[in-house]
């Protein structure tokens, strides 16, 4: 990402009324943080005076006019973790990463902060490492933390993970199996669909696990275009699922064997889905 | 989804919906809020769903996944309806049983929730008495509806009142009806609604552009019930705005939402999404003519967008600085139209009010606080969540009866409500009703509703400090007062919790808190100082104790702590000092680190009751406490006492200072008291020296000849031991005066065991437990004989048993106690050891007859009783079953129900008049231990009443000091330093690998078989190989205080590699 993305970021929040804030934070999302050159630009597009676009980006905890590291982690340190030891934790985590609340490690691995309240005091303290809770946590659970976060918390072991498991699925209008033994994929048959995208008609296949968003196409569809799917049985197309939860798309509803429907969507890279069994 | 045309097609939807028949089959609900899924909610659902499927169940049972449901400490769990059996703190493996006893129609006993260990379980949800005293109105729908489904909301009654409002549109309706009701924000301030709500209908002539805003930026750190409104019921918001935004003819709303609550924002998304595809948001709602949409903003991080102007520049993308007001935004708001800005519980109140009508809901609470609301209860409390109760319940209520009371054993000591603007309410106080007004009135606020729970572990000055630090750093800087002032206010705050304050600065602090409040413009300046003048107001003695002391009593700041060990320890024994030692094998210098501090050691290596193992820091990481008290064992087992020798005074003063009672107190004062060179003679009822060590510990917990080596070597040149000489008989306080005794020493103990007040208790076989004691330990007496039975809960009970059960004509022995084992107040491994030689325990069971034969004891008649509320002490309060009671035959009965001072021979007629305390206890200052007459002080048991061995030390070490101070002619209470480590000792190099393979190493017992028939010593020493592993588990808290900087450590490897240099 070059700065040169920016004015079209602008563009976008041209007609908000209150857009600075979120210009900002799509900056940041893309950066990582504000860059100075990146201000500069806000402020020219936006026909602002840098001070004000400075003193925006200066006056929200969100913002950083620092790199941030790879992993964000927040030690909640609100007042119902305070009293329940969050000062020790995060002093256990400055001491192990040797970086003080706000600062990045050397290697751009870690960012620590400290938050104000993250609403969950029940578990408290709470620490929040890149979305992922760690509840009642104290000073000697701290290591483990890190460790787990430098080998990666989204990993999943595909084959023992018991909360992983194959699902078999149907078409929800000639209800016939889109199961398709011959292609495997995590071992397990594959959910075989036709997908067109502009004027390219060609399968799509999707893993048959429940939780595995590993997929084999014929044609490579570009990331956040969403798809039309059909049934490559009765060829109609796969429609008249609820929206997305997670980007709004309308998804595709299959039916499921053993009850109930799942819903997928069909924006490529969106992992929304709603499994429903009863 | 079908968009539907007009208000009909709207209402004959709804009405469709809400006809439809439910599925009659059990529904597993999964509580998924931000607390379920962090505690692991996401994969209950996913075994759920794959068994299902597995099992073919799609038609037999069903699932619901529902947003925050309040009860956040027993996350993740399941409940299962229609029997509402609730299933906590689940784990995957528990799922398929559930599932399948639920397809009976049955439960899984042992999952059930059940308060405690020695609790029955409760089979449905409504009788935990955690729900039991709520009336969840708003939080109650979060349970009945998935809050990414819009037909869930509207099957459990959702859009009903919207409909209402569209059939017939008339905005002063809903106005006068919400002002009706009585509704106040929930945001904090408790303005009236419909108030708010008539000024922004009327503002700008009734015309022209108009703002709905709802403030979802709970930045009050530790509450949280409007993410989970936000979270679990978004339709409700929507729902609510949509009809503020008819009665004040807004076009445009706006949720203004911190961007910590991603789920809340996901949510709230999704609903806007489904309501606007319904139809029932956008342009020309369902035909009506009516305008509105919702934008969702998020917050940025900063708190002070809570107040509404600040939120106001907020949304309109500049710095969220508050601004003068009047104009309020109901007038000027953003973009200078009328904004009206509510919160988001406050909106979630809206529909309820217009579907139930006005009066139906202002029934709900007390006049003035009508309705209900909902409180994060966080922080110390056994059960934390979110609560909802009618205004006006009491904090008591809140915080016992629903909250369960405090985690542990430590009690709570007081509550925070309102957030950084609110301030601390103490236990005393608990009987406040909660509503806006008395807790204003309590120098406190509502606030949003975070009620934050502290106990004694929890320091007041600490908590303002906190509070300062916060507000210092979220203040906008606009105005001088609150920018400089919370910074002025926080250092203050910062240098008496660093042990460098001093009393004027508290009075500074006091001013400085009165002028930040009066000169600040918005709400955050106003209310910044409410932290501070409230724990002022209440704990001011904390704060004195801070500065004059030099004492954190909580144990929480640092610098006046120290080492926890030391600092909880009443006679500040260097306990990290002793382990350090023993880690390295230094055993002689471990020896001097106790002995120093202690002239007891081996005993207190024996009954000592180890408050430095509550307070010590590994404990409280999540492992167990080192084991300190066997560690002390260990050594004072190893090493003999003549290498330590104390320094005596070298001259010798002619004043003579009389001490009565030879018990800890009393041998301890006047072993200090020779040091200095006193003349001191202690006089003692008893035929021998040592109190209560003496008559009521028996041998097996600590041996005569270990108690008798120690007494014998206080006894010194300096000190008369006169026996046998009792108070208000053989000698009197006045007649010590006038023999020219420059003061006395009060430490009597106390002697008078408390009884049952039944009758029959003067029969034969009935004893109270200290006549019992000491029957056995002074005379060799075994009053015990075939079946006893011992009553009460504590040390001296569980002593009683034990003792008995070793007597030669005992048969069986039983407690019988009132409430549960688990608030036994004795040391939980007396109990255990009690149970492991047989002793049988009848607990919640309470004496109500005492049954003889020609004035022999013959059995005890009891009630069985169940746990009721909770007390004040904290605990529930025993409540009987009628008809449950029953005879246990007995031959003795040991009544060991506690003991008070024998006040008469302390204050016999013709004495002079000591004060005694209402509880019977005499009367000496907290301190200086100074009774009512000069010259006279008291200490130990007959003070403080039935108490450990190393308190009554302390006691006798500081009277001590003020004995030498009065006869010296000394100001008595003088400031301290803090006592925080000194002595460097250096660290073993143990990688952290090794020493998470250590575990707390416990003191070997002797078997079984030869404890019940003999007065052996059943604790022995550790292993030495033991001891040090277990001393090598110690954190050093020590060496923050005593580590040569880093600077002096490369000063000395310089100097240690010149000194190479020169060598080679």
């Amino acid at each position: 990402m070059t700065t040169d993305e920016i004015p079209a970021i602008v563009e976008r929040h041209l007609d908000d009324q209150g857009g600075l804030i979120s210009i900002l934070e799509e900056v940041q999302a893309k950066f990582g943080y504000l860059p100075a050159d990146a201000l500069t630009i806000v402020a020219e597009t936006t026909k602002r005076p840098l001070v004000d676009i400075y003193g925006v980006a200066t006056f929200y905890r969100a913002f950083s006019l620092t790199p941030r590291g790879e992993h964000l982690v927040s030690v909640c340190v609100g007042t119902a973790c305070h009293v329940r030891g969050a000062p020790r934790v995060a002093a256990e985590f400055e001491r192990q990463l040797d970086v003080k609340p706000g600062e990045t490690t050397p290697d751009r691995k870690f960012t620590l902060e400290t938050v104000n309240c993250l609403g969950a005091c029940a578990l408290g303290p709470v620490v929040v490492v890149d979305g992922h809770y760690f509840s009642h946590v104290n000073a000697s659970k701290v290591r483990e933390i890190i460790e787990k976060t430098r080998e990666g918390l989204d990993k999943i072991e595909i084959k023992t993970d018991r909360r992983i498991f194959p699902v078999e699925v149907s078409c929800s209008r000639c209800n016939h199996s889109l199961m398709d033994p011959e292609h495997p994929i995590d071992g397990f048959p594959s959910v075989k669909i036709t997908q067109s995208f502009g004027q390219q008609h060609g399968w799509l296949r999707l893993s048959s696990l429940y939780g595995s968003y590993n997929i084999e196409e014929e044609y490579k569809t570009p990331y956040d275009t969403v798809l039309h799917l059909f049934c490559p049985h009765c060829h109609t197309e796969l429609i008249g699922g609820s929206d997305c939860p997670e980007c709004g798309a309308q998804m595709v509803p299959l039916i499921l064997r053993g009850g109930g429907t799942v819903q997928i969507c069909p924006r490529r890279g969106c992992k929304g889905h709603i499994l429903d069994v009863g | 989804m079908y968009r539907l045309a007009t208000v009909e097609e709207f209402l004959s939807f709804r009405r469709q919906i809400v006809e439809e028949p439910e599925p009659d089959r059990p529904c597993l609900v999964v509580c998924a809020g931000t607390g379920g899924q962090a505690s692991g909610a996401n994969d209950i659902l996913r075994i759920i769903k794959r068994y299902s499927l597995e099992h073919n169940l799609h038609e037999q049972v069903s699932l619901r996944v529902t947003g925050c449901q309040g009860f956040c400490e027993q996350d993740p769990f399941i409940l299962v309806e229609p029997g509402k059996h609730l299933y906590p703190r689940l784990s995957m493996d528990d799922v398929p049983r559930i599932i399948e006893s639920a397809l009976k129609g049955q439960v899984v006993e042992e999952l059930l929730y059940r308060e405690s260990e020695y609790h029955e379980c409760q089979h449905c949800q409504d009788d935990i008495p955690f729900f039991k005293k709520q009336t969840r109105t708003i939080l109650g729908k979060n349970e009945q509806i998935d809050p990414i489904r819009i037909f869930d909301y509207t099957r459990r009654g959702g859009y009903h009142a919207l409909g209402k409002v569209l059939l017939n549109i008339n905005p002063e309706w809903i106005v006068e009806e919400v002002k009706q009701s009585g509704l106040r924000g929930r945001g904090g301030a408790g303005f009236p609604t419909g108030v708010k709500w008539e000024s922004a209908q009327a503002a700008g002539n009734g015309s022209g552009q108009k703002y709905i805003v709802c403030n979802a930026d709970e930045g009050d750190p530790g509450a949280y019930m409007d993410r989970s409104l936000l979270e679990g019921n978004p339709h409700a918001v929507l729902e609510g705005m949509l009809i503020a935004a008819i009665a004040i003819s807004a076009t445009k709303g706006f949720i203004y939402v911190r961007s910590e609550y991603p789920l809340a924002i996901k949510h709230a998304l999704i609903a806007i999404r489904q309501a606007r595809e319904l139809g029932l948001m956008g342009k020309n709602i369902l035909n009506t003519g009516l305008d509105f949409d919702i934008e969702i903003v998020r917050g940025a991080g900063a708190f002070v967008c809570g107040e509404e102007t600040a939120l106001i520049r907020s949304i309109e993308g500049h710095m969220g600085e508050p601004r003068q007001r009047p104009p309020y935004p109901v007038q000027k708001g953003l973009w200078g139209r009328p904004t009206c800005i509510n919160n988001v519980e406050t909106l979630s109140n809206i529909p309820v009010i217009i579907s139930k009508g006005a009066d139906e809901y202002a029934k709900v609470g007390v006049p003035g606080n009508s309705g209900t609301k909902i409180f994060s209860l966080v922080g110390k409390i056994k059960n934390t969540g979110l609560v909802e109760v009618p205004m006006g319940t009491t904090i008591r209520e809140i915080i016992y009866d629903i909250g369960g009371g405090s985690i542990g054993k430590v009690p709570i000591k007081a509550v925070q409500t309102g957030g950084p603007s609110g301030g601390c309410i103490p236990a005393e106080k608990f009987d406040l009703s909660i509503d806006y007004d008395s807790l204003a009135e309590a120098g406190s606020i509502m606030g949003s509703g975070g009620m934050i729970v502290m106990d004694e572990e929890s320091c007041m000055v600490d908590i303002a400090k906190y509070y300062m630090n916060f507000l210092r750093d979220e203040s906008c800087g606009k105005c001088y007062t609150c920018r400089k002032g919370t910074q002025r206010m926080y250092e203050i705050l910062e240098d008496i919790s660093e042990g460098r304050g001093t009393l004027e600065q508290l009075d500074l602090l006091e001013e400085l808190a009165h002028v930040v409040a009066d000169t600040t413009m918005c709400g955050l300046g106003q209310t910044a100082s409410n932290p501070v003048l409230s724990t002022l107001r209440y704990f001011r003695e904390e704060y004195i104790e801070h500065i004059v002391d030099g004492r954190c009593r909580a144990g929480v700041c640092k610098d006046l702590v120290g080492a926890p060990c030391q600092s909880t320890c009443p006679i500040g024994t260097e306990a990290w000092r002793y382990v350090a030692h023993i880690a390295r094998g230094e055993y002689e210098d471990a020896y001097k680190a106790i002995r120093e501090a202690n002239p007891f050691p081996s005993i207190c290596a024996r009954v000592c009751d180890h408050k430095c193992e509550e307070r010590c820091r590994l404990g409280q990481t999540g492992t167990r406490p080192v084991a300190i008290r066997a560690l002390k064992r260990f050594i004072t087992d190893k090493i003999d006492p003549s290498i330590y020798q104390p320094t005596k005074a070298l001259e010798k003063k002619t004043d003579k200072v009389a001490v009565i009672g030879a018990g800890p107190a009393g041998l301890t004062a006047s072993h200090y008291l020779s040091l200095l060179g006193y003349q001191v003679t202690i006089f003692e009822a008893d035929s021998k020296p040592g109190g209560m060590m003496f008559s009521c510990i028996p041998a097996y917990r600590l041996p005569r000849e270990v108690l008798t080596k120690e007494i014998d070597a206080i006894l010194d040149e300096n000190v008369t031991l006169k026996c046998n000489h009792e108070l208000g008989k053989d000698v009197t306080i006045e007649k010590l005066f006038a023999d020219g005794f420059k003061a006395v020493f009060v430490a009597v103990g106390a002697q008078k065991g408390r009884r049952l007040r039944l009758e029959g208790e003067e029969s034969e076989g009935v004893f109270p437990s200290i006549e019992f004691l000491k029957a056995y330990n002074i005379n060799g007496e075994q009053l015990a004989k075939g079946r006893v039975g011992v009553v009460g809960g504590g040390n001296s009970a569980v002593d009683a048993a034990r003792t008995a059960l070793r007597q030669k004509d005992v048969q069986s022995v039983t407690l019988l106690y009132r409430r549960t084992r688990e608030e036994m107040p004795a040391f939980s491994e007396e109990i255990d050891a009690a149970g492991e030689e047989a002793i049988k325990f009848e607990t919640l069971v309470m004496p109500i007859r005492i049954l003889t034969d020609k004035g022999r004891l013959t059995g005890i008649e009891c009630i069985r009783n169940k746990l009721g509320e909770i007390d004040y002490s904290g605990r529930r309060k025993p409540v009987p079953i009628p008809n449950s009671e029953f005879i246990l035959p007995l031959d003795t009965l040991v009544v060991a129900i506690s003991e008070q001072p024998d006040v008469d021979s302390i204050s016999p007629s013709g004495e002079p008049e000591l004060k005694i305390e209402d509880d019977g206890t005499l009367y000496a200052d907290k301190y200086h231990l100074s009774c009512s007459r000069p010259g006279v002080f008291a200490g130990g048991d007959v003070v403080t009443g039935p108490n450990t061995v190393v308190d009554a030390i302390a006691a006798g070490k500081k009277a001590a000091v003020m004995i030498d101070r009065y006869i010296r002619g000394e100001e008595l209470r003088q400031p301290e330093r803090a006592k925080v480590p000194q002595n460097y000792v250096e660290p073993l190099e143990i990688s952290e690998e090794e020493l998470s393979q250590l575990r707390r190493a416990e003191p070997p017992h002797i078997p079984i078989e030869q404890r019940t028939s003999s007065f052996v010593e059943v604790e022995m020493a550790l292993p030495e190989d033991d001891a040090k592993c277990e001393a090598m588990r110690c954190l050093r808290c020590d060496l923050e205080f005593t580590q040569p900087k880093e600077k002096e450590l490369t000063e000395q490897e310089n100097e240690t590699a010149s000194t190479v240099e020169h060598s080679t």
